[in-house]
């Protein structure tokens, strides 16, 4: 799995079962007696990346004042991003292919907007059902990987640049919180 | 020979190259003809099966000519896709002009959101299919950075009031995050993920610009 997210990285293709195992140092036979087919492959690497951000980016400050919790949410959105993006992209144009990644998909974007509801449950609170659900999905389209990945490829954004961009446009789209009782 | 001869023999072969040259454009025209054909084959078998892309054999199949012709006008697949990208794009650069430009602040919202969801609905399979399945060409990369500095343009000149009491950084930065919000997958996302109808889908557009937008200057 890390041979195949390491040739995600350097090509952003798709590689073949050859490349894989070259890079793994292993032979293809290696590959096909522990993953069915390579659609087996992508989904066990899917649900690895999955875990390792679910890992490396638990939410943090969620008691915080406002400005500390949105740059402590961005920071951490922003890491994941960086580390996920070249998984993501052959995820994405391959995930017609196969209910599993479909399922993986809806997952990992149900993850994004729980956290959104972890992170701003006060300001959220103040808001209707409807409003508050349209709030939800506008910042999720905000802060897709590929937002992340055209600031810094596309714009030419440096890491700071570009949690700076999400920072502000959060922090204005947000409703003020509800005062503290 | 005659002294009338060679007068009559210039008219001969002026009339002569005029014929010529009505049969080259003749012949240029239907060439134009079969490649716009052949583009627009392209286009419609690349919007139905987005975001696979299309075979020369298909596409030559539902255009009427042979594969030969295909290569004989792009020189491979990725000349026509590109050729296609560029009629697509001018398709849609059409369709998306701005509108209510001097309205006020909810008009302008609403009608950037309306020519942008009609945009997104209509565009989408392509985007998928030619801008998005670029790998690594540079000049489709190249297509999708122009989109994307020509919404970002658009939305500068819709929104000029607002923007007006930002700095430039500030403003570069709300048009960058207006930009990832009515991007073409997003739209997509709300038909197709969260399952909105045309008419929510607009709603959340509109309710997120206009809480990303400052206040609207005192004219």
């Amino acid at each position: 799995m890390e041979a195949f997210l390491a040739l995600l990285r350097d090509t952003g293709t798709m590689p073949t079962a050859a490349q894989i195992a070259e890079r793994a140092g292993y032979s293809v036979r290696s590959i096909f007696e522990r993953f069915p087919d390579l659609n087996a492959l992508r989904v066990a690497t899917v649900d690895y990346q999955l875990a390792q951000a679910a890992a490396l980016a638990p939410p943090r400050h969620v008691d915080g004042d406002r400005q500390t919790r949105i740059r402590s949410h961005v920071e951490t959105r922003a890491g994941t991003c960086e580390r996920g993006i070249a998984l993501w992209r052959v995820f994405l144009f391959t995930v017609e292919e196969s209910k599993e990644l479909k399922l993986r998909l809806s997952i990992a974007r149900q993850r994004t907007i729980d956290r959104f509801e972890v992170m701003y449950r006060s300001e959220l609170a103040t808001l209707g059902e409807v409003e508050h659900k349209y709030l939800l999905i506008a910042l999720e389209a905000l802060t897709v990987m590929e937002s992340w990945a055209r600031m810094r490829e596309m714009y030419g954004m440096s890491f700071e640049e570009g949690c700076a961009v999400w920072i502000r446009a959060i922090d204005r789209m947000l409703p003020p919180a509800t005062p503290k009782k | 020979m005659s002294a009338a001869e060679p007068a009559v023999i210039e008219a001969i072969l002026a009339k002569d190259s005029i014929s010529k040259s009505v049969r080259v454009d003749g012949r240029r025209l239907r060439s134009e003809r079969t490649r716009q054909l052949i583009i627009e084959a392209y286009l419609a078998l690349a919007s139905e099966e987005s975001p696979v892309l299309p075979t020369a054999a298909k596409v030559a199949e539902r255009a009427g000519y042979s594969v030969r012709s295909v290569f004989e006008r792009f020189p491979d697949l990725h000349g026509l896709q590109i050729a296609a990208a560029d009629y697509a794009i001018t398709q849609v650069v059409a369709m998306a002009a701005s509108r209510d430009v001097g309205g006020g602040r909810m008009v302008r919202i609403r009608s950037h959101v309306n020519t942008r969801a009609r945009t997104s609905e209509r565009w989408l399979p392509l985007w998928r299919a030619l801008i998005a399945n670029q790998g690594s060409s540079g000049e489709l990369k190249a297509r999708a950075h122009a989109m994307r500095e020509r919404v970002l343009s658009l939305m500068e000149h819709m929104y000029a009031p607002e923007l007006s009491t930002l700095s430039d950084v500030a403003r570069r930065q709300t048009l960058i995050a207006l930009e990832a919000i009515v991007d073409v997958e997003s739209w997509a996302r709300m038909r197709e993920y969260f399952g909105l109808s045309d008419e929510e889908a607009s709603a959340a557009w509109i309710q997120a610009i206009d809480r990303l937008l400052p206040p609207t200057p005192p004219e």
